[in-house]
């Protein structure tokens, strides 16, 4: 009981009623104190309900009669099932307001669990706290410059913003450099000439903004070789300086691939096929410029010269248009005809030459093919005509004794025939092991192939495990801290473990109690049933006995004699089991009444009612007081 | 002849497929230089991740002719971890039939016995005596496959009834000795149809323009630049975009024909292409004309022309046509563009 009249102050303590120290249960509550307990509850379950209740008791009787009639009017309305009246509160008993009390505690709201759905971690708490001073930075209310206070000035002045400018930074511990040794020179001139970060800005404003271009930089740069390594280093299975060279040396081809292409002018087709652009290639062409939008020439053929002529040939008129000198309207006229009629001659003359060229260029190009033509068919024929003619002589060679040469020719032909069989069936003899012991490698190599991807993604997906292994194990460890620190600074107010220890072994204590009951109450139909069993036998028995004797009883005066002792005896057993019976249920009932006298005597009734008298009393003083009021005015 | 016949023959080698997925050249008898070997590789379709399978492809390059037979290799044989094969001839002449039945036989010997050896046996005799045994209940004769039978195995009314009119852009750049560069993705249609181009230009009977199966390779490429004048197959989609390549650009599927800029000026067409292009399609329509026939008729038709030009020639001093000369005829603009060009490939041009 105790621990509830503890939970029960602690409760209401935190409602706001004001428990003095010395009261450790419910029974030592004043009737104040109730009232005062019941009226906090009420406001704080139920705001609307308690708009007309007092905290504390009104000193005339008739007005305590009436709050305590809304006090438990209230209390229904809140859903207390217990019988309530007046007298629940003005003069009370401890099981009533126990329950009373308990129940209105359960209805008090609960606090909010704040959710813990955020990540936890100092980082968290670190943002919180930067919010929550932002936000009371934002609430302060902004002042004119002369009103505000020191504190405020540095937060709400204008001044406070720069722009974010960067400046190379130069590092002792850049990340590339750090797997190598860096040479004595290099150290020397870290630590003797090398200014600091600080030092090494123009302007201290971008010092911040450089450091941390510099840092994200870095750390990008790691992530995305950290990123890379993993998905296709590994897989090429090259050590790291390889297979950076050899992406080296492919980015360097393709870049020149892309130069070359850009530069040949007929690397676009008319046709408008679709072409492999890249950005490079745009690169290029931008700075190439738009030259050729529909002219497509493969090689710089004569129409390339006409055309330049073409555009050439307007130069001469717009030189004309040369603003007027001061001479007279006729001379001048007359000196820009002249201009023009040579320059036309002139332009003739070039246009007449240009197409001598065209047509000489023309018939050189087609001559010259002809000519190459030539010498190509006389190359090759010449190249037969010595083939043949090696042949020719050998035979002439041969041709005196044709016969005998010609049996010998075909001998030797056979002969080499058959040689060269029997050296290549040699050969394969040779070469055939040789194939199939490259084919059974191959083969073991590719099964290691299978092997070492299924080993490589094995690692793969280990590191991966790792990874969230370590991710959860750091979270899980923020989140203790936390906890910790949460749990610190709980108020330490009703351990929670010393309660659920209590209700666990009362849960057991019960547990025991019951397994007893049923035994006991086993026991009790054991012995009820044989009581009914001897009963009976008893019954039986006497019924026999009786009529046996009693046949004999008519004859002999002697069994009548035993037959009337008989009778007595039972009678007496009778009487006597009756009696016991008797004891049994007055011990019974006073049991029952004990107990009874025990829970009247806990309701404290002597006193409430001397109370209730000297009440009585009171409001009849009250009421005649009030009585001679209304007659006297 | 037969000496001279099997002096063609330069090589025969042996690429592999295994279990294991790579494609290796195995053996080859004699040699097969380095260059040679690559170009071979890259035509196997063995090398092609397993794509497309082709019985029989052939091609030039460096003015060798080679013909590529590919069988997968069935159960049961005397080879185990070979799974494809490729034998390859190499030969100086063109003649997709007589080396494709030699390679079917020296195929079947080689799964036969699992051994190059035998293979190289029948090689040599054919090399030696012209004459192999085949396992089929017959031999392999060099002479039953005559080059003029190769020459005109290809079908001309198929090339006319494709493109029509438009033939006589072909017969006017092969004329010219220019550059054409067929495309289709099969090739199988690319070797039948460009293995004909070359009889258009029947007097010339020269084959040696004609190169069927070319890759964008630079070697390749290289090598096709030595010639002033082919006919080029690719079966690639990206040569329509290397202008540099072609004077004329045949598109099999799309059975289009254009001409490149920079060849538009020589390829001017006028009214004698317009009779030469008439009697084409006539010929070729006309249902009771063989190839052979049609072939024919287009060179009777060119060697009119051709003996104009000669005649033409003979007038002008030392035989050779001038422009001057030709200016002085007075023929139409087309045409007389045309004769010079045509005076330059025949040889018959003043230099």
């Amino acid at each position: 009981m105790e621990e509830v009249d503890k939970i029960l102050i602690h409760a209401l303590k935190q409602v706001g009623t004001e428990v003095p120290e010395e009261i450790n249960s419910v029974k030592q509550f004043s009737s104040e104190l109730i009232v005062e307990a019941v009226v906090r509850c009420i406001r704080v379950i139920d705001p609307g309900l308690s708009s007309t209740l007092a905290t504390s008791l009104p000193p005339g009787m008739s007005a305590r009669f009436r709050v305590g009639m809304s006090l438990a009017q209230a209390c229904q309305d809140i859903g207390y099932k217990g019988e309530l009246g007046y007298q629940t509160f003005l003069y009370s008993s401890e099981p009533e307001i126990r329950s009373l009390l308990m129940f209105l505690v359960e209805k008090l709201p609960r606090e909010s669990a704040e959710t813990s759905d955020q990540p936890t971690g100092k980082s968290v708490v670190l943002e919180r706290t930067i919010a929550a001073a932002i936000k009371a930075h934002l609430a302060v209310p902004w002042l004119p410059p002369k009103c505000r206070l020191p504190l405020n000035c540095e937060t709400q002045r204008q001044g406070v913003m720069h722009s974010f400018h960067v400046q190379p930074l130069s590092l002792t511990n850049c990340t590339k450099g750090s797997s190598k040794r860096h040479t004595k020179e290099v150290k020397d001139y870290q630590r003797d000439v090398l200014s600091p970060v600080t030092a090494q800005i123009s302007s201290q404003a971008s010092v911040v903004a450089s450091i941390l271009e510099q840092h994200t930089a870095e750390i990008s740069a790691a992530q995305e070789w950290d990123n890379e390594w993993n998905n296709q280093g590994l897989l090429s299975r090259f050590t790291p300086q390889e297979y950076c060279l050899r992406k080296f040396t492919r980015l360097h081809k393709r870049i020149e691939d892309q130069l070359r292409s850009a530069a040949l002018p007929s690397s676009h087709s008319a046709f408008g096929v679709s072409r492999s652009t890249s950005d490079l290639c745009e690169l290029l062409q931008a700075f190439k410029g738009s030259v050729q939008p529909g002219h497509i020439l493969t090689k710089g053929t004569h129409f390339t010269h006409t055309q330049k002529f073409n555009f050439t040939q307007e130069l001469p008129p717009v030189a004309k248009t040369i603003p007027t000198n001061h001479q007279s309207e006729g001379d001048v006229q007359l000196g820009q005809q002249e201009e023009l009629a040579y320059l036309q001659q002139q332009f003739q003359q070039l246009c007449s030459e240009v197409d001598h060229l065209a047509a000489d260029m023309k018939h050189m190009s087609v001559t010259s093919a002809q000519v190459l033509d030539e010498l190509k068919q006389r190359e090759l024929r010449n190249s037969e005509k010595e083939e043949k003619i090696q042949v020719k002589k050998k035979t002439i060679d041969l041709l005196p004794d044709a016969d005998n040469n010609l049996l010998k020719l075909q001998a030797l032909v056979e002969a080499s025939a058959k040689r060269v069989v029997n050296l290549a069936s040699q050969w394969e003899k040779h070469r055939a092991p040789l194939v199939d012991e490259y084919r059974r490698l191959k083969d073991i190599c590719s099964s290691k192939d299978v092997e070492s991807s299924k080993k490589l993604s094995e690692i793969k997906s280990l590191h991966e495990k790792i990874r969230v292994s370590t991710e959860e194990a750091k979270k899980k460890e923020d989140a203790y801290k936390q906890l910790v620190t949460e749990l610190e600074n709980l108020p330490q107010d009703a351990s929670r473990s010393a309660y659920t220890q209590r209700i666990l072994e009362i849960v057991s204590n019960i547990k025991k109690q019951k397994e007893e009951i049923t035994k006991i109450l086993s026991d009790t139909k054991e012995l009820q049933k044989e009581i009914n069993n001897l009963t009976g036998k008893l019954d039986r028995t006497f019924a026999v006995t009786d009529e046996l004797v009693f046949k004999d009883a008519k004859k002999d005066e002697t069994v009548r004699k035993s037959y009337k002792y008989l009778a007595a005896l039972h009678e007496n057993c009778n009487q006597l089991i009756q009696t016991i019976e008797d004891t049994g249920t007055i011990l019974r009932e006073i049991r029952d009444l004990e107990e009874q006298i025990e829970t009247e005597n806990g309701n404290k009734t002597v006193a409430n009612l001397e109370r209730i008298l000297e009440d009585y009393k009171a409001i009849r003083q009250e009421n005649a007081s009030l009585a001679a009021k209304v007659r006297e005015g | 002849m037969a000496t001279t016949e099997t002096q063609l023959m330069l090589s025969v080698g042996l690429i592999e497929k295994d279990v294991n997925g790579d494609t290796l050249w195995v053996w080859c008898y004699p040699s097969v230089g380095d260059e040679l070997r690559e170009v071979l590789l890259s035509k196997c379709c063995l090398t092609h991740d397993g794509r497309d399978f082709h019985t029989f492809v052939f091609g030039q390059f460096s003015r060798t002719w080679y013909y590529i037979t590919t069988m997968e290799v069935q159960e049961p044989t005397a080879l185990n971890k070979v799974t494809h094969f490729s034998v390859v001839v190499t030969a100086k002449d063109f003649n997709p039939e007589k080396y494709a039945a030699l390679s079917r036989i020296l195929c079947r010997m080689y799964v036969k016995h699992g051994s190059p050896v035998k293979m190289m046996e029948a090689y040599i005799t054919v090399l030696t005596k012209g004459i192999c045994q085949s396992d089929e209940n017959g031999s392999f004769l060099i002479k039953d496959y005559d080059v003029r039978k190769a020459y005109l195995a290809g079908s001309v009314k198929d090339v006319v009834s494709q493109f029509g009119m438009e033939t006589i852009i072909l017969y006017t750049a092969l004329m010219l000795k220019k550059r054409i560069v067929v495309h289709h993705p099969r090739i199988e249609a690319l070797l039948e149809f460009t293995r004909v181009l070359p009889a258009l230009v029947w007097h010339r009977k020269d084959w040696s323009i004609l190169h069927p199966y070319v890759h964008l390779s630079d070697a390749e490429l290289e090598d096709l630049k030595k010639c002033p004048g082919y006919i080029a197959g690719f079966v690639n989609p990206e040569v329509s975009n290397r202008m540099d390549l072609f004077d004329v650009f045949v598109n099999l599927p799309d059975s289009t024909i254009t001409v490149s800029q920079s060849a538009k000026e020589a390829m001017a067409m006028g009214k004698l292409h317009k009779d030469i292009g008439q009697l084409i399609v006539q010929s070729a329509e006309d249902a009771e004309k063989s190839d052979s026939q049609v072939i024919k008729d287009i060179s009777v038709k060119t060697k009119e022309i051709l003996a104009n030009l000669v005649a033409l020639a003979d007038e002008c001093e030392d035989s050779k046509i001038t422009l001057e000369g030709l200016k002085q005829r007075h023929f139409p603009p087309a045409t007389e563009n045309f004769l010079f060009h045509l005076a330059a490939a025949e040889q018959l041009l003043r230099i």
